[in-house]
């Protein structure tokens, strides 16, 4: 039991960060409906910036998390621009393809600058653990739970009380009633999906000082991980990117104790599958997918 | 004739060929598919054990493989038949991985001629030389690998022209009008993803085959999205686009080596220029059309 | 007050629109009629920005906005209530009205609240609903909100498309009455409609729109003695 409630506590740790990468992949589903398969890509575009800050220039905290966010608004606006600005809203495919292709684009530019596996990226209070009674936390997780909390809850705050947060949900909801109601949906869009990327840009800053170090295979993982929270809390709702985000951290953590490390993500993939065959509005999503059919149903 | 090099890229690009047609199948009744890769593995996997500790002859074994990747369709397609969309692809991504993951530790091993032959989890599965004992040649293989291809293509182009082939059109471009037209949409989609995974087992088998060695982590998810890519690239009003795809990437490209080291910074780059003026790729069914009534009208005139 | 001339529009690779001519006069309710298909719904949304014209001029109070942003042109004083309502199903009545006020929330926010008061207080039913969800209203709840949303921009000119369909007769009448009551009030309006009916109790002017181009152009009492009119739209027994 107390086994499991250590696994549980770890779990949510590192839950923080995936719930962090789902509320950025939400935000930009809520707003294009389009996936987004280059959104881990640009996290580890900004990522590296801030190693590069790091490593010329000894860069402090401060500098390099701002540089890691601005790296990765700054290809997020590249990847908005290209893969979903210029094709046509109905060629959903489309747009995710060219999403990929501009991921190998990214990895391959970052590969290219950055030739060795692993680069150093500064921790934050690195090796310090807080106790509590039988249980202990790293200090650098009770960080990531903190900021990620403060994060969420700033989010919540710019999506329900102000006018912009307001444009947002109107073209989530309707882009053709919002166009009607005189909102600009291109800068809408472009807007969000840049505080999706500077979103993901906090998330990487606060993994890579987790980890210390960061690979271009980020990508990959954050992409990844961030899909599968958001799919499992459900699609487009900030209360399910959470949830899903920790769920996620908390039954790969207990797997990776009573199962080992082979089958860890093979238990994540499994209940995505489930839930996404029995509930594929994911677990907070359901309640709202069916308030919209039955509110599509009606004349 | 030809020198080896030529002769691994041409059976590099057979062999993802049979994947491109797979995804491209799954998209024309209207669905993404980011898992194909894993009925390239199932197959891979399962003719390998056949031909290397069954003793199956090498056409029994691909055979097997591919009805066996099929089966892994049937598999994906019940349980995912009520989803659609973004929620399908996603699903179908899970599926993969989960097959991969279990690869990773699937151990199944029998001796054969005083040695362990057989799949042994993240190691890999060593040792399937039927091409090798049976002395077939690289360029001979190849000769297999596309006529295996040839056939498939021949069977998917002879489909799409019938009225099966218009069916399954209208399954993918609106499946409520097909419903009301008494087309069984469910069978539809369930037959189509179980073929496809027949198609791509074809390809695993002969991969396995070829390179004697397999692990997991070669059917990853980057596998499956390449062949999405290739149907997307090359369009998706023909069977021949998917080919196309393949040929401008691999054949083309990776080839040559041209542009060798930052190849992906200029072919992303004109992949998703080409998907901005053309979003469903070069040969689509407008590019099919005009095509077609250009041959038709030059046979008139002879 | 808005011109509309030589308008020719794609919508996808039909030509929906092939040259059409048609003006509002400022205070008064102008309708267009048509069948299903004659391009009205497109014409409406060529004037409210959501389409662009390929040729063709729409001025609206001596302002040229051929293909201005739908933004632009809200700006200026037109408003559209759009076919099939087009609330936002997930916001609550309140939001969608906030959300009708978008374009003034920067830069007069008290008065577009205040108009959002004044809203409530012209609409009962949506009062009755503020804090529920724009999804869970009936189809003429939805219709309401759906005027009231563009009336938030305080437009000098209302496009309306087709408000009375798939409504119950009872609906329908009460939609008409509000239709008079904001043109006594001022609004000019621009009003595509099926139901001819309907329309000949409140339009000042006709226009007829069929296969894309204006086939009739004129007033109540001649629109009434028109013989083709007569038996295509009135559906009368003498036909």
């Amino acid at each position: 039991m107390a086994d499991f409630l250590q696994n549980c506590l770890d779990g949510i740790a590192t839950g923080a960060a995936y719930a962090l990468l789902a509320l950025g992949f939400t935000l930009i589903f809520g707003v294009l409906r389009r996936l987004n398969l280059s959104y881990g890509p640009s996290i580890m575009a900004g990522v590296f910036a801030g190693t590069a800050l790091y490593m010329g220039f000894n860069a402090g905290l401060a500098e390099i998390a701002i540089a890691t966010v601005i790296g990765a608004v700054v290809v997020g606006a590249y990847i908005e621009r290209l893969c979903f600005w210029a094709i046509r809203k109905d060629m959903a495919v489309a747009s995710m393809v060219s999403s990929f292709v501009i991921w190998m684009q990214i990895e391959e530019a970052v590969t290219l600058l950055f030739p060795d596996r692993t680069y150093a990226f500064p921790g934050i209070l690195a090796d310090a653990v807080v106790e509590f009674g039988p249980f202990f936390l790293r200090a650098s997780s009770l960080a990531m739970l903190a900021i990620a909390a403060i994060a969420v809850l700033g989010l919540l705050a710019l999506i329900y009380r102000t006018h912009f947060g307001l444009a947002v949900r109107a073209v989530s909801e309707n882009p053709e009633a919002a166009r009607v109601a005189g909102v600009n949906t291109g800068l809408v869009t472009f807007l969000a999906f840049a505080c999706a990327s500077a979103l993901g840009g906090l998330a990487g800053f606060l993994i890579a000082a987790g980890d210390q170090q960061i690979t271009p295979l980020f990508g990959l993982w954050a992409t990844f991980k961030g899909l599968i929270a958001m799919m499992l809390g459900g699609m487009g709702s900030i209360p399910g990117a959470v949830l899903g985000g920790l769920l996620l951290g908390v039954v790969e953590a207990n797997a990776l104790w009573y199962l080992g490390v082979e089958t860890r993500d093979l238990v994540a993939y499994m209940l995505l599958f489930v839930v996404l065959t029995f509930r594929p509005g994911g677990l907070m999503g359901q309640a709202a997918l069916m308030a919209r059919r039955a509110a599509e149903s009606r004349v | 004739m030809l020198d080896d090099h030529l002769i691994g890229v041409l059976s590099n690009m057979g062999m993802i060929s049979f994947i491109a047609l797979s995804a491209y199948l799954v998209l024309v009744v209207g669905e993404i598919s980011f898992g194909q890769q894993a009925f390239f593995a199932i197959s891979a996997y399962a003719s390998g054990i056949a031909s290397a500790m069954w003793g199956w002859p090498f056409l029994a074994a691909v055979l097997w493989g591919a009805a066996i990747a099929g089966l892994g369709g049937l598999l994906l397609a019940i349980p995912t038949l009520r989803i659609r969309g973004l929620y399908f692809a996603i699903a179908t991504l899970a599926f993969a991985e989960m097959v991969r993951l279990a690869l990773e530790i699937f151990t199944y091993q029998v001796e054969v001629d005083g040695e362990l032959v057989g799949p042994d989890g993240s190691e890999g599965f060593r040792d399937i030389r039927y091409i090798y004992e049976a002395d077939i040649s690289a360029g001979e293989f190849l000769l297999v690998i596309l006529g295996l291809l040839a056939v498939t293509l021949a069977i998917i182009l002879w489909i799409e022209r019938t009225r099966l082939g218009a069916i399954l059109r209208m399954v993918g471009e609106d499946p409520a009008l097909a419903r009301l037209q008494g087309v069984n949409v469910n069978l539809a989609k369930i037959a189509t993803v179980a073929a496809a995974g027949l198609v791509a087992g074809i390809g695993g088998a002969l991969y396995a085959h070829l390179n004697t060695y397999v692990e997991p982590k070669i059917f990853n998810v980057m596998l499956g999205v390449h062949g999405l890519a290739y149907g997307l690239i090359g369009g998706l009003g023909t069977a021949f686009g998917p080919l196309l795809g393949v040929a401008l990437d691999i054949g083309v490209l990776e080839s040559t080596r041209a542009f060798s080291g930052y190849r992906m910074i200029v072919f992303g780059g004109l992949v998703a220029v080409l998907l901005i003026v053309r979003p469903r790729g070069l040969l689509d069914e407008a590019a099919v059309y005009r095509i077609r009534r250009f041959l038709l009208r030059k046979h008139a005139g002879d | 007050m808005l011109e509309v001339a030589g308008l020719v529009t794609n919508y996808g690779m039909i030509e929906a629109l092939k040259g059409v001519d048609i003006s509002a006069a400022e205070g008064r309710i102008t309708c267009v009629l048509g069948p299903n298909g004659a391009g009205k719904t497109t014409l409406l949304m060529t004037i409210a920005g959501l389409l662009r014209p390929r040729r063709g001029s729409v001025t609206f109070e001596g302002r040229d906005i051929t293909g201005a942003s739908s933004t632009t042109v809200v700006r200026q004083g037109l408003a559209l209530v759009p076919e099939n309502r087009l609330v936002f199903p997930d916001m609550t009545v309140r939001e969608n009205l906030v959300a009708g006020a978008y374009t003034r929330l920067a830069s007069e926010r008290g008065e577009a609240m205040a108009d959002l008061d004044r809203m409530l207080e012209r609409f009962p039913v949506l009062q009755a609903r503020v804090n529920a969800n724009a999804g869970t209203l009936s189809g003429g709840e939805q219709q309401m909100l759906a005027v009231a949303r563009a009336l938030m921009t305080k437009p000098r000119c209302l496009l309306m498309d087709e408000p009375s369909l798939g409504l119950a007769p009872l609906i329908v009448a009460e939609v008409f009455n509000i239709i008079r009551e904001l043109n006594e009030a001022g609004t000019t309006i621009l009003l595509v409609e099926q139901n001819a009916h309907m329309a000949l109790t409140v339009a000042h002017h006709f226009f007829l729109l069929d296969q894309g181009r204006v086939a009739f152009d004129g007033d109540p009492g001649t629109m009434a003695e028109d013989e083709v009119i007569q038996r295509a739209y009135l559906g009368s027994a003498g036909g």
